[in-house]
This record gives C-alpha cells, structure tokens and sequence, in this order.
C-alpha cells in the first residue's frame, strides 16, 4: 500500500455504481491508483485539481455529459478514454478523434486501451 | 389612207400588261418568230397559197387557229400537211413549240401559248364567247412580243381583229389577206384592216417573202437593244424625231414616255426595213406620209383616263361649271364623246361631272359614248380595265373604281351616266342638243374636208352655248366663226348663240356626201360688192327694170328697184314665195314663165302684160332671167318688171276703120276671151292653193322627217340602254340565281344542322306554334312529323312543364331570356330550359326559341365537382393547383394555413414563388417546368412562412392529363411534416437510449457476475446469488417497464423485494413480520434499479441470517421526503428487530459494499448500515433530483 505514490492515477468517471466498483477492482488489481466520480460536479472537482496520469470517462452521467470534464483534460494534457453505451456515434464531431470504449467491455479490451493511451 | 374614225386603241391597261411582260422576258430575246395564222371560211385554200411558197429550212414556227366545228374531228393537219414537208401536228396541251413545225388547233378546244409552250383547253367556250384566233393572238402577243407575228387570212365575222390589237401593242408584225383586187378581203381580214393597225395587206403567196425579210430584221435590230428591249441608238436620235413630227405634224410628243416612243419608232423601222436610227431619219425626210404614219403609231396604246390632264382640267374649270350653273335635277346634261374607243375619255368626264356635283343631284347626265368598232364598244361596255389604271389617281381609284380580281371595274354611279353605242360621226346622223362634244384625237386621222363636215356636224349636236373640246392638235379650220374660243392651248370652244345652219343641210340626210358642194348658206351676205359697184348701181336704179331673185323653190331671194306697184301679198300667212307676192294680173303669167325657165335654163320674156299705175294701163314686159351656175344647173333666176313708155293709141285709129261685124265680133271675143280669162284665174287660183296646200303638206312631212329622224336617234340609244339594262338584268338574275343557290346551300346546312345537334331545339311563333324543332326533340313532347303548326300545348309533353304558357308570355314581353331548370323524377334527365326571343333577319320579335339542355350528367358532375371541393378545402393538406403557364390556380384552405400565404395573394402568381430559398436540386429541378417530371413525383423541402416559421413539407405532385392524355395542369398537395420529423426523432433518440441503457445492463449484469462470483464459496452459491441478484434486477425492470421506464413508485420495489415475507403478513397489522411505512412517492429509473438492489441485498441478508431468518424477527421500512436547500430529500430507514444476536460480519461482502458504498455513490446521498447486536439498520438518504452544476 505504501507503493501507492508510484502508481499511476486514474479518474474514473462512472454513474453506474455495480461498472464503477467491478472496474475499480480490475484497475486496482493491475495498479492504478483510482479516483471515482459518479457526477459531473465531482468529475470536474478532480479533473481540475487532483493529480492525475490518465482517465476513463462515462460519456453520460446521469443525464448530464461528461465532455466538460474531457475539455479539463486535455487541457491539462491529461490522456483520457471515453466509455460508452451508445459507442462511437454518440461523440460530438470535437471528440471523434478520442478512443472509446465500447460498453461493455472485458479487461483484456480495458487494458489493452489504457496502455494505448499510456504509450501515445 | 386615213382611217374613217379614230382607232379604237389598245387600252391602257393592256400597256400596262404589256409593259410588266416585258420585264420579266428580259434575257435571252427569243428571236424565232412564231407565226399564228388565223383562218375560217375559205381558210384552207389560203393555207395552201402559204405554205407552198414558205420554205421549209427558215426558223419560223407556225400555229394554225382555224374554226372548226367542235363535234367533227378535223382533216385540217392532214390537208395542210400536203403543201408543206415541215411536220404538221395537232397542237396538244404542253408542246414546246419549235421552229419549222406547224400546229394546228384541235376542235372545239381554246389554244393559248405561255413560255413557248402550247396550252390547249377544252372544251371550247360557248359559241357567242368564242374567239380562239383572237385569243391565240393575245397569249402570243404577250407571250412573245415583237416575236409574235398574226396573220389574217380569209373567213367571215370579225374574229382576230382584237388579238392583232395586242400583237401591235406588243410589237409584234400584223399581216392581213388581200384578195384579188389587192384590197383586204372582205370578212376577217377587212376586220383586221379595220383596226388600223395591219402593216401590210398581202395575197397569201407573198407572206412567206414578208415573214423572212421581218425575220431579218428583227434578228439585225436585237444586236442593237439592250436588256429592256429598248436600242441604245433610237435614245439618242428621239428628240431629232420628236423634233421632225412636231415641224410636219404639229403635235409635240416630246412630253410623252421615251421607252414607249423608242418601241414605236423601232416598231417603224421595222416595218419599213431600216436598219440603222439614221436610215430611218432619211426615210423619214424623204417620205411625207411617214411622219402620218409614225404619228398614228405613236397615238396606239396611249388613251388612257385623264390623257392630257391640261384639258381636262380646262373642262372642270371652264365647261363643266357653266355647264352645271342654271341646271336643274330636272334638266338633262347630254354629252356626246363620239370616237370613244374603249371608254376611258367617256368615264373620264363622267368622273369630273360626277366630282364637280358632288353630293347634289344634279341634272341627269347622259354621256352618248360612241365609236363605229363594236369590239371596243363591248368592252367600254363592260367597263373593266386591268390594273394598274394609268391616269388614275389612288383617291380616284379608291372612289370610282372596284376591285375585281386583278381588274378595276367603273362603279355602277359612273357606268350609269355613260351609254355606249356603235356609230359612225361620218355615215349616221348626228345625236342633238348636247352640251358638250368631247372628240379628241379623231380629226386627225381625217382629211380637211371631212374635218370641216364633222365640226359643222358637232356645231349642229350643240345647243347653243354648248362646249366643244378637240384635241390638242385639232383646229376649227373655216368653221371657227361658228364658235368662241374658250381655250386656245386646250381647244375647248363654245357654240356661239347666233350661229345657226338647218339640220336639212347635214350631212346626216345626205345619202350621198361626196356630192355635196354647196352647203354655204344661201342667204350669205355677197361680199364681193365695192363701192363703185354700188354707186353705180344707185345711179343706174331709176333706169333698170325693177326685179327679184328667186330660187327653185320661188323664194324670194333679192329685191332689186322698185317692186313695190308689182306686189300685192295674199292675206294669211307671210311668205316670201314669189307667187303670193306678186299682184294677182300678174300671177299666172309670172308662173308660167318661171316654170319654163327652170325647165329649160332658158330666158323667157313675156311681152303683152299691163300694170295699173295711177289708174292707168301700162304695158310690162316680164323678163325671166335663168341664173346659170358653175355646173350649167340653173338654181336661181330673177324676174325683172320692164315697164314700157305708154304707146300713143295707135292701134286704136285702125279699129275704127273695121266694119261694125268686125266690130262686133272682136266684142264678142273679148267678151269671151275676159270670161275665159277670168276661168284661168278662177283655175290658177285653186291651182295655187292646191300647190301651197302641197307645199306645206310637203314641209310638215318634212318636219315629220326631221322628227322621226331624232326619235329614231333616240330609238338607237334607247336601245342600246336597253340592251345595257337587259345586261344588267341578266347579271342582276344571275346574281339573284347565285344567291339562290346560297340560299339553298344554307338552307340545307340549317336542316343539316338541325338533325345533327343534340340540343333540343323547338322554335315556335307568337300563338305557340310549333315551326320547327330538333329531333332530340321528341324525348321531350310527343311530337310527330305533322304537328309543325299545331300549338304546343296540344303536344302532351313527356316532361313536368305547366309554366310553359306563361314563360313564353314573359319572354314576348320581356324581350329577354329565361332560364329554368326542370328537373327530371327519379331517373328522368334534369334539363336547363333556355328561352329567348325568336329575332327575324330585321330584328322582329316573332314568337321564342326554347332549347333544352340535358345537363343531368353536368349537375352529376356539379355534385362530384363540390364534393371534391369539400374534401379538398377541409384537407388539413394543402391542395393546389397550377396549370402548364406555371401559373398558380388554386389554393385550398390548407394551403393558406400551412404556407401563410391566402389565396387572393397567390393565385393566378407563378408556381415558383413557392420556390424555398434553400432549395435542394431535386426541389430546383421540379420548379424548373422543363425539368418537371411527367409522373407521379414526391420530394421534400421546407417552406419558410411569411412569418419567419420554416416548415418541412412533403411534396406530392401529379400531372392532370385530359382524356387523350395530354397534360393540361398540374396538382401538388403539400403535408406539413413537423410532427413526424419530431416523432422519428424521438425514435431515433429512443432507440439511441435503448442501445444504451442494454449495454449499461450488461455491463452491470458483467458486475454482479464478477462481484458474486468474487464472494461465493462455491459455484452452487454462486448459481443461487447470482440468478437472485438478476431476478431482483429483472423485476425492477419489469417494473420500470410497466411504467414505461418514466418511474417506479419506491413502495412497489419495496414490496416487491420483500414479497417472500410479506405473503403471510399484513400490511395493516402491526404486528405482521414487514411493516412498511410511507407516502406514495415516484422513484426515478436510476435511483429505482439503485434501490431495489440494495433493498435485495438487506432482504437477502434479513432472510438469510438477519431478522426474516426466524419467525419472529420483524422488518420495518419506513420513508419521507424533506426539504434542504430547495432540494427534496428521500430518507428510507430500515429497521431489523427481533432476529437472532447479530455478528458484525468479518469481511465486507458485495452486498455490504454494494450498500455502503454503491448506493451512495450512484445516488449521490448517504448511506449509514450498522450491524447492531438488536439488528440490522440501514438508513439511505438521497436527493430525489439532480443537482444542477453550478
């Protein structure tokens, strides 16, 4: 546990509570450090202020988008990945030439993706 | 040889003809003669004279016209064929006519020429229109010009004559047969010279010799002429000419037209066979008569109207209004224009009469036209001249003149002041009181003394006071003083008022002119007598018998010396006859004496006579002198009175000496001799009364004559009105025919028409009697062939119609029309009555006309039309239409709504302002007419509304096409789209939300399996958490499904998860094992899936080792909303009791976790679960809505 500070850190911005638990536990089992946010307002809280390396980002959250919170990152320079139930088509043409996960997804997709985005 | 009157010449409008001709025949100059020969009667043996002497290698061609009957087949080409060995064929219809061929007519057809080539036409006209020679002629003449040759050979009438007119007129050589006397032949060929206008009378053996020489001729004089036919040298020597005919002739031709003068002069030169412009001029200088000759060819072909405007003008201003001045419309105005040709110079003055009227009536005018040429009598007759009229202004024409065809023809009101008549000025009497002689141009042609005959001739036709009007190179001559000089220049004279010669002593009673040579009036003063003569005379009076002269008819003449004691007049009527004159002694001595000097010439002298002067006897001798004139005819004598000295009475002694036997004897002879004496008086007396009853007899008879000579004057121009109004009446039937015909022709077409109309139709007069009707309509009334004239009302009508009656008394008198619908029961035919006045030609009334229209399918298609209208104009679509001008035609309320726009701003506006500014290529290409597809065709595009609204649209057009197909209009319905744009939409988003939310399911359901299978002992627990942690997700979305996923109300999934236990409880009771607490409250889909497994997990655990586990353990979930910060909070408790002691577990399981930290985290509240030793409690607090971002 001590080893946290060497970890890489991760936003995860996730509104549906059973994804963001079941994710939590694979990133945690492959070595991030995760940071959680069900909402935007709470997404955005982290996005600006706490120290990231990288980002999952449900493109809904509970109604409201999770694009704010993508506009932060990359200004930030902070590599993110979009996931989403409605897939590629539901990206606004400023985003299309972000990654997306497909939901759903299994780990071998989920770390292949972030290792992806780790190396770009 | 002068010609007897004036040539009837060629008309103008023949020059005209022959002028336009001329023009178009421009290039190559035919130069092969085509010799027409005419011939009748007589014709074949001149025919073989011709041919035998015509050599067969010339260039000439030759058309044969002979008559012919036109029902016997003709041997002429044979017989003709035998003189010559040139090819002799019956002309057929088509032949190019070529040199040494002769052609010959076929019977009973017309022969005519045009481009050389003959044309044959048959049949023949009726035999009093038939002139085939003359008509060959003049298609020859105008065919071929100076090319043309006629020649007139032997036959009776008068036909070729008005053909050879046209061949001179167009130049070309005139030939006519002369017989044995080498004077023309009687019959056609003396026609022909009759015209004037023949160059040459020859036997028929010496054409060929003529025709050859012309032929040369022509062939020299064409190297010499330029394009128009005109010789280049003739321009330059035509005012020497002019120059040399106005020296001899006296008439000056230099004003008139050089091209027609350079024709005429070559025309001579032709004629006398000069070659040169220069051997004619010497030709000209050494023969007189030439100048005669080229004046006459030069006056051919130029009358025309108005010739000479001088002299008319000289007419209309001097003549015509004194003529007019003290004239009535009672009086007649007479005019005589003798040598009147064709008529031109008769309607010439017909015209200024009529202009100088005016609109008065004026005196009747009667304009006696007269010319010895029959011809040209028939066409002044028929007064149609082809144009263009030279002469003639354009007002003039437009006024006096009617087109017909190509020719103009005298109006009625001017050919009705003209009768024209044949007569000779020379031969037949002259016509009387006239006011004006118009004779031009004809003196001329006269010589001096037929000149002075015809001027003393008109002088007598004058009143006195009348108008004389010569040509402008004609002159009075001797007979001046018998008028007043009006106009020098125009020859225009006036009969003087004194001047006065008895009519006995015209030429119109001499049968025998040339014997006349004294026509001076007797009565002519001597002015041979002088001075000296006269004194002498007076000196010598005393002395020389007194006498008288007398002539033939014993008028006394002359009284010389004293007659006055010889002289005692008879009572009664005065009288210059010697013989009632004389004293009565007297008488019968004298007589007897005169008698026997005009029956010997010889003198007689009475001796023996006494007169009683101063009571005396004194003896007188009566001298009877003949007066012998030049010719020996004694015509005069005079009777001298010589008084002798009284004798002493010397005889008287000797009676005394005789015995008185003697003595009484000679008493008794005298007694006898005074009785017999006395007899003779009494004898000589009755004589003389006798004699003058005779003489007076004989001057009655001869003022009889002289009467019966104007009536038969009048007679021959009655008749010649009556012939011009039998004309008419004639053309006046025809017309009347024609018009009957027309009439016909209509009348049929009406019964045509009334057969064949659909309409029913019934015409019926004032009383409502059927005159007429359609067959259609017996459907109508029962109506039969024979009800024409029966009423109406008498037909039983198969149609409710009771008004009939009183609609036709409203129409009469309303004068208008009525209509009115009758509509047919059941399944009879409605009809529209139309009812309107029956109008005569002359605008009558005279009864009504009904027509009955079926117009049942009409009002079928009326309702169908509105039935139509409604649904289309309740359409909440717009409905419009357009037809193919892209004009907008209709515009249904549904337009209005959905474009904005109304109809009175749309309609009759082209269709493409319905064009969007934004419109797609599909939408141009529709609005684009010529793109429009011919289907059915459907597109979309958005209308912006006048108010700003942008509209999507479903177009629909379809062509309208007419029963044959065609298209006539076209048809768009416009549907307004909004809703269902918005409502695939909402599919599209829906089905979007849907992809979405199943694969958040799976990737839950992904969760719940891993998480389950993380915290199960063994894959039967797994099996058995798994599928309930499923089917509590299921239910809640059974339940949100129910819903439709809009919410879920929070007691259901808390019933729902708690249904296990709650069986065999009830709510209501208080102490049933689940007690649930709460208000009705709607939970969202989220926050419902969030609760209702959280809810499965504490029920799970309750049922597994909490509270449920034993019998007696008791669940109570209570809720309540609250507000904090405007937010409405839910908080759920839940409560175990009575359970077994609970351990606080040793490791947080998933639905530990899921419930402390899932559903706090998802639901963004707070959860609080405490494993207390009395029990389970669980307390969620959560926002029922979102919280904004701020």
């Amino acid at each position: 546990m001590n080893s946290d500070s060497n970890k890489p850190r991760l936003l995860l911005v996730e509104d549906e509570m059973l994804l963001a638990m079941m994710l939590e536990d694979r990133l945690v089992d492959v070595g991030y450090v995760v940071l959680k946010a069900a909402r935007l307002t709470a997404g955005l809280a982290l996005a600006e202020s706490a120290a990231l390396d990288l980002a999952i980002l449900d493109i809904n959250l509970a109604g409201e988008s999770s694009f704010p919170i993508a506009e932060i990152l990359r200004r930030r320079g902070v590599p993110f990945i979009f996931s989403s139930g409605y897939g590629f088509e539901g990206l606004p043409d400023i985003w299309r030439n972000e990654k997306v996960l497909q939901k759903p997804y299994d780990t071998q997709q989920l770390t292949t993706a972030l290792t992806g985005l780790c190396s770009a | 040889m002068p010609t007897p009157a004036k040539p009837a010449s060629v008309t103008a409008a023949k020059t005209g003809k022959g002028g336009a001709r001329g023009k178009t025949r421009k290039s190559p100059p035919m130069l092969d003669l085509i010799v027409g020969i005419g011939a009748s009667a007589g014709g074949l043996e001149a025919y073989t004279a011709f041919f035998t002497n015509m050599p067969v290698d010339s260039s000439l061609a030759f058309v044969l016209v002979q008559h012919l009957a036109p029902d016997h087949s003709s041997l002429l080409a044979e017989l003709v064929g035998r003189s010559t060995s040139m090819p002799v064929l019956t002309a057929v219809d088509g032949t190019r006519v070529e040199p040494r061929h002769v052609y010959v007519i076929p019977p009973n057809a017309t022969l005519t020429i045009a481009g050389g080539i003959l044309q044959v036409c048959t049949p023949a006209p009726p035999r009093e229109h038939r002139w085939p020679i003359s008509t060959f002629f003049t298609s020859l003449a105008e065919d071929q010009g100076e090319c043309a040759v006629c020649i007139v050979l032997a036959g009776t009438g008068s036909d070729g004559a008005q053909g050879l007119r046209a061949v001179k007129e167009h130049g070309g050589l005139a030939l006519a047969q002369s017989g044995l006397d080498d004077r023309a032949m009687a019959g056609m060929p003396a026609s022909a010279v009759a015209t004037g206008l023949v160059d040459a009378v020859l036997p028929a053996a010496e054409m060929p010799a003529r025709l050859l020489a012309y032929q040369k001729q022509v062939h020299a004089a064409s190297r010499h002429k330029d394009a128009d036919g005109v010789r280049g040298d003739v321009a330059s020597h035509l005012k020497t000419i002019c120059e040399m005919l106005h020296a001899e002739i006296g008439h000056d031709f230099s004003q008139y037209k050089e091209k027609t003068l350079m024709r005429r002069i070559q025309r001579r030169m032709l004629v006398v066979q000069a070659d040169t412009v220069t051997d004619y001029i010497e030709y000209l200088g050494e023969h007189a008569d030439e100048h005669e000759l080229l004046f006459c060819e030069f006056l051919i072909g130029v009358t025309e109207f108005f010739r000479d405007p001088a002299a008319y003008e000289a007419l209309r201003t001097v003549a015509i209004p004194a003529m007019l001045a003290d004239k009535t419309s009672a009086d007649d105005l007479r005019v005589w224009v003798p040598g009147c040709a064709t008529g031109e110079e008769a309607y010439s003055i017909a015209i200024l009469l009529r202009e100088a009227m005016g609109s008065q009536r004026g005196p009747k005018v009667q304009i006696f036209a007269t010319d010895i040429d029959k011809q040209a009598i028939g066409r002044a007759r028929a007064g149609r001249f082809r144009s263009p009229l030279v002469g003639i202004s354009p007002e003039r024409q437009e006024r006096w003149f009617s087109k017909d065809r190509e020719d103009f023809c005298v109006i009625k009101q001017i050919r009705e002041m003209c009768i024209f008549s044949p007569h000779s000025v020379i031969k037949d009497p002259p016509f009387s009181r006239m006011d004006l002689v118009s004779c031009r141009n004809l003196l001329i042609y006269l010589n001096s003394d037929l000149q002075e005959r015809l001027v003393q001739s008109f002088q007598y036709a004058l009143r006195p006071g009348g108008f004389l009007l010569l040509g402008t190179s004609e002159r009075l001559g001797h007979n001046a003083p018998l008028f007043t000089e009006l106009d020098k220049k125009q020859r225009l004279y006036a009969r003087r008022e004194d001047s006065h010669i008895h009519p006995r002593h015209f030429p119109s009673a001499q049968r025998h002119p040339v014997n006349r040579t004294n026509h001076a009036p007797p009565a002519a003063p001597e002015h041979v007598d002088d001075l000296v003569d006269r004194h002498a005379r007076q000196a010598l009076e005393p002395w020389s018998p007194a006498y008288v002269v007398i002539d033939t008819q014993h008028q006394v003449l002359r009284f010389g010396g004293d007659t006055r004691r010889y002289f005692a007049p008879s009572t009664g009527a005065a009288s210059l006859n010697l013989f009632q004159l004389l004293d009565k002694p007297l008488r019968s001595a004298a007589r007897a004496a005169v008698m026997q000097v005009f029956a010997s010439g010889k003198r007689v002298i009475r001796e023996g006579l006494s007169v009683v002067l101063n009571g005396l006897d004194r003896p007188l001798r009566l001298i009877v002198e003949p007066l012998a004139h030049d010719d020996g005819a004694v015509k005069m004598c005079v009777v001298a009175f010589n008084e002798l000295e009284h004798a002493p009475h010397a005889a008287e002694p000797a009676t005394d000496g005789k015995p008185d036997s003697q003595r009484i004897r000679i008493h008794a002879l005298e007694d006898e001799l005074r009785s017999t004496r006395a007899q003779l008086h009494t004898a000589v007396d009755l004589h003389e009364t006798a004699s003058e009853e005779l003489k007076s007899s004989n001057e009655e008879y001869q003022s009889v004559n002289e009467e019966l000579q104007s009536a038969n004057e009048e007679l021959e121009t009655s008749t010649e009105e009556m012939q011009s109004i039998n004309e008419e009446l004639q053309t006046v039937n025809a017309e009347l025919n024609s018009k009957n015909e027309a009439l016909h022709q209509v009348n049929s077409d009406i019964r045509n028409l009334l057969d064949s109309t659909h309409i029913a139709t019934v015409f019926l007069d004032r009383k409502l009697h059927i005159r007429n009707y359609t067959p259609v309509m017996t459907r109508l009334f029962h109506l039969r062939d024979g009800d024409k004239g029966r009423p109406i009302t008498e037909i039983s009508p198969r149609i409710n119609y009771p008004e009939l009656k009183q609609d036709v008394a409203q129409v009469l008198h309303d004068m208008t029309v009525t209509e009115r619908v009758l509509r047919g029961t059941e399944h009879a035919p409605t009809y529209l009555l139309r009812m309107r006045p029956y109008l005569t030609v002359d605008n009558v009334v005279d009864g009504v006309v009904l027509t009955f229209v079926d117009i049942t399918d009409s009002q079928r298609l009326n309702h169908e039309h509105a039935r139509l209208a409604a649904i289309v104009n309740s359409s909440r679509d717009a409905i419009f239409g357009f037809s193919l001008d892209e004009r907008i035609t209709s515009w249904n309320p549904g337009a209005e709504r959905i474009f904005g726009l109304s109809a009175a701003q749309v309609v009759g506006q082209p269709l493409s302002i319905l064009q969007p500014a934004s419109a797609s290529a599909e939408v141009k290409a529709f609005f684009a007419s010529h793109q429009r597809p011919l289907r059915l065709a459907e597109f979309e595009m958005t209308w912006v509304s006048p108010n700003g609204e942008s509209v999507p649209l479903a177009m629909s057009y379809s062509p309208v096409s007419n029963e044959d197909g065609i298209l006539f209009a076209g048809k768009l319905i416009a549907r307004d789209i909004t809703e269902r744009h918005r409502a695939e939409r909402h599919n599209e988003m829906m089905l979007a939300e849907l992809n979405h939310r199943v694969k958040n399911t799976l990737a839950t359901v992904q969760a719940i399996a891993t998480q389950t299978a993380i915290n199960a002992p063994d894959l039967a627990a797994f099996r058995e958490s798994f599928q309930a942690r499923l089917l509590a997700l299921a239910h809640t979305h059974s339940l949100l499904a129910q819903e439709a996923w809009h919410g879920v109300a929070l007691g259901d999934i808390v019933k729902r998860e708690l249904a296990p236990y709650l069986h065999d409880s009830d709510a209501r009771l208080n102490d049933a094992r689940v007690r649930l607490r709460g208000d009705a409250l709607t939970l969202k889909p989220k926050q419902a899936l969030a609760l209702s497994m959280g809810l499965h997990e504490l029920a799970t655990n309750a049922g597994k080792y909490g509270a449920l586990s034993v019998a007696d353990g008791q669940v109570t979930v209570t809720w309540a909303t609250r507000q904090v910060d405007q937010r409405v909070w839910l908080k759920l408790q839940w409560t175990e009791t009575g359970g077994p002691l609970v351990q606080a577990p040793t490791r947080r399981g998933f639905g530990s976790r899921l419930i402390g930290d899932g559903l706090a985290y998802e639901l963004d509240g707070n959860v609080t679960l405490e494993f207390l030793h009395s029990g389970v409690t669980c307390v969620i607090d959560l926002p029922m809505d979102e919280k904004k971002p701020t």
